[in-house]
């Protein structure tokens, strides 16, 4: 008998236990709660970029030079702390409107004059340098291959002035976007955060919200997909070690050989129009109508691969060039170099070396 | 004891069952019907390319309707297409400047309504889901559209003036669900337990970012409103303190590169509030007061708001040093 009124005390603590569990467990009420840690934890690492001495964008092509924007806003924006000496990440996006004078203003309010010294235009990031008077806090990185699908994502930024963050909370959406250097978001990527953290739910980094697209170079292109659900963030920690080399003051430019491409059917590769004088692909040999088969360990079937395989390098790099030439296969190795080339161009397809043409039909430099 | 242990048995099954019930439904449903069954659709005039329909909330038994100012309260025919699909007729009782919203009335009373609540219930984080007739998707018998997002921040924001835009007075706040769409001006936007958050305003740009702005204004605004008291004027709308006379702050900068140029001081008169501040020949100005200074038209623009005897604090760039000096405004002489 007294096991029995054990049992029945035991599953009433149970059934108890399982009751409240359920009203306390409500994921989607805990989920705010958590958004809150994160911000506050990575805050103080997040400061207000302030510009002076801008020049006039009026001047701009009509409505292709800002995209979305009928005029970029004229705000504060957002940085990233890196290290504790005073290295500050943010996007170029920032500065489109080429300030002479860069200031920094900590969490803590104080402002710096800050220093540009090294660009990555691949991924539209840029570090900057300030002398604080003591030690900046750094925030934790999340490594970039750590990274996964659905998991949540929380974007935070200063765009919007004043001293609060503005947040959005979404999920990752893709891994390895934009040629392997972006993640893909739908929390919101807006000018009001291009420089601020992407946050993971334990406030960790895992990249530097910034405009891209996957067919633009231009420092504007993404920024139009700012309300579609559509953003991107660049990790930092990963085998690139792009921080070290920005830090070091290098420019990061994207690499090209120096050609125009035409695709072929059927996926059979792409046929150069065009090679350049005096550009890396001229001096490794290649001509006009080879066919260009692979780019590194990845296979080129038409104008999408052409461009995926080469957004993988930048200026500097040397990749191995796989092509075709009277039905021969051969492969050559080459350095790419950011240019400007000259291009040979006839009147009818001036048009083609643009690198703002998305249009994968015609003829496109790489 | 057979007896017992079967008792005990029932207990859990009806407890697991309790449970399991209590955790099916969507976690957004009950606020998503909540707020579903307090708005309305709008039809109204339509100008253009203005659209002339937008949403409405319920806030009261007797049929007021709280909306967002729009051109579709600007002729003498308002449709209001209630949430069973019904058609009243709606006049419009008041409207307010500051914050543009309008109060309608219809003469159909309601048993269900929001209580608009005097204070702000969330804090930037929590969820936010948001009700709308937004691009008219829901036709007249279907529940309008629900989109989920999260607060993101509460402030009084710059927005840009243009035809469609306005500034709006007070704090307004932020959301992340993308709101800035025809139609969705006058949405309820309410909280996890589906209490009303504030109203989706009309289309504003951040003069910041220079992107459209996902904002609600704050029910707290709303109720000043509704309640017929005052509503918060914008700052940078009050009126000016008296003039007494033009600003002399005694610098002078460099024009030589143009007015697009930095704002660097080319000359400090002695004796001047900007000597006795410490400011120097080549300091770069970078702000005065909250001011962000562009350029040196923009400068002089600045300097010559301010007024005399008024206190303020110039931020220079000094070499590598951004430093804060303060001044205080004196009134320009005749002669000078």
């Amino acid at each position: 008998m007294s096991k029995a009124i054990w049992l029945n005390v035991a599953v009433c603590i149970v059934v108890l236990v399982t009751a409240e569990a359920g009203l306390c467990n409500d994921p989607a009420r805990l989920a705010p709660r958590a958004f809150r840690v994160a911000v506050a934890q990575v805050k103080p690492s997040v400061v207000t970029i302030e510009t002076y001495g801008t020049v006039s964008v009026a001047g701009g092509k009509r409505g292709t030079r800002f995209g979305a924007f009928s005029r970029p806003g004229e705000g504060p924006t957002t940085g990233l702390i890196v290290s504790a000496n005073g290295h500050i990440v943010t996007s170029t996006f920032n500065f489109i409107r080429k300030p002479s004078v860069i200031t920094v203003v900590l969490s803590d309010g104080s402002q710096h004059v800050a220093k540009r010294i090294g660009t990555d235009e691949t991924r539209k990031i840029c570090v900057l340098k300030i002398d604080p008077p003591t030690p900046l806090p750094v925030p934790v990185f999340v490594p970039a291959d750590r990274v996964r699908v659905g998991q949540w994502a929380i974007s935070m930024g200063v765009g919007y002035g004043g001293d609060q963050s503005a947040i959005s909370a979404g999920i990752i959406s893709a891994v390895n976007r934009v040629s392997g250097r972006a993640v893909q978001t739908d929390a919101n990527i807006s000018p009001a955060n291009y420089g601020g953290p992407l946050l993971d739910i334990n406030g960790r980094v895992i990249g530097v919200c910034v405009p891209l697209s996957p067919a633009g170079e231009q420092t504007i292109a993404g920024a139009e997909w700012y309300d579609s659900g559509i953003g991107f963030a660049v990790p930092l920690v990963d085998q690139h070690d792009i921080l070290t080399r920005l830090k070091n003051g290098e420019s990061i430019r994207a690499g090209k050989m120096g050609i125009v491409a035409a695709p072929l059917p059927m996926g059979q590769g792409v046929r150069l129009t065009q090679v350049a004088k005096n550009s890396p692909a001229s001096r490794a040999g290649l001509q006009a109508d080879d066919i260009l088969i692979g780019i590194g360990k990845l296979r080129v079937i038409d104008m999408l691969s052409l461009r995926v395989a080469m957004g993988r390098y930048a200026a500097g790099d040397e990749v191995v060039v796989e092509f075709k030439r009277d039905g021969r296969e051969m492969s050559v190795k080459i350095t790419l170099e950011a240019g400007p080339f000259d291009y040979v161009h006839e009147a009818t397809d001036a048009a083609t070396a643009e690198p703002s043409s998305d249009d994968a039909k015609t003829p496109k430099p790489e | 004891m057979i007896r017992l242990i079967y008792a005990c048995v029932i207990c859990l099954c009806i407890a697991t069952y309790a449970c399991a019930e209590e955790s099916t439904p969507p976690p957004f449903a009950k606020a998503a019907e909540n707020a579903q069954a307090r708005c309305v659709r709008i039809y109204g005039a339509t100008i253009g390319r203005e659209r002339g329909y937008a949403t409405g909330l319920i806030v009261s038994p007797n049929g007021h309707i709280l909306t967002a100012e729009g051109i579709y309260l600007g002729g003498d025919r308002i449709r209001v297409v209630m949430p069973d699909g019904q058609v009243q007729l709606a006049r419009v009782l008041r409207r307010n400047e500051n914050i543009q919203v309008a109060l309608l009335k219809i003469d159909q009373p309601t048993s269900v309504y929001f209580d608009v609540p005097p204070k702000p219930i969330i804090q930037p984080g929590d969820w936010t889901i948001a009700v709308s007739n937004c691009f008219k998707v829901a036709g007249n018998d279907e529940p309008l559209s629900v989109n989920l997002g999260i607060m993101s921040m509460r402030a009084e924001i710059d927005t840009r003036r243009r035809a469609l835009d306005f500034d709006v007075a007070g704090e307004i706040i932020l959301i992340d669900a993308i709101t800035s769409n025809p139609g969705s001006p006058g949405g309820a936007v309410v909280n996890y337990d589906g209490e009303l958050v504030g109203m989706i305003g009309k289309l504003l740009h951040s003069e910041s970012t220079g992107t459209r702005l996902n904002y609600v204004i704050p029910s707290d605004l709303l109720r000043l409103f509704i309640d017929g008291k005052p509503v918060p004027v914008r700052t940078s709308d009050a009126p000016d303190v008296q003039s007494d006379g033009m600003p002399y702050v005694g610098l002078r900068l460099f024009r030589m590169a143009g007015k697009r140029a930095p704002a660097y001081i080319d000359r400090v008169e002695s004796g001047s509030p900007a000597a006795s501040a410490g400011l120097k020949k080549d300091d770069l100005v970078l702000a005065v007061d909250d001011t962000i200074v562009r350029n040196v038209a923009h400068c002089d623009e600045v300097l010559s708001k301010l007024r005399p005897g008024q206190r303020v604090t110039m931020i220079i760039k000094r070499k590598q040093q951004a430093l804060s000096l303060a001044l205080t405004v004196e009134r320009k002489e005749r002669d000078e």
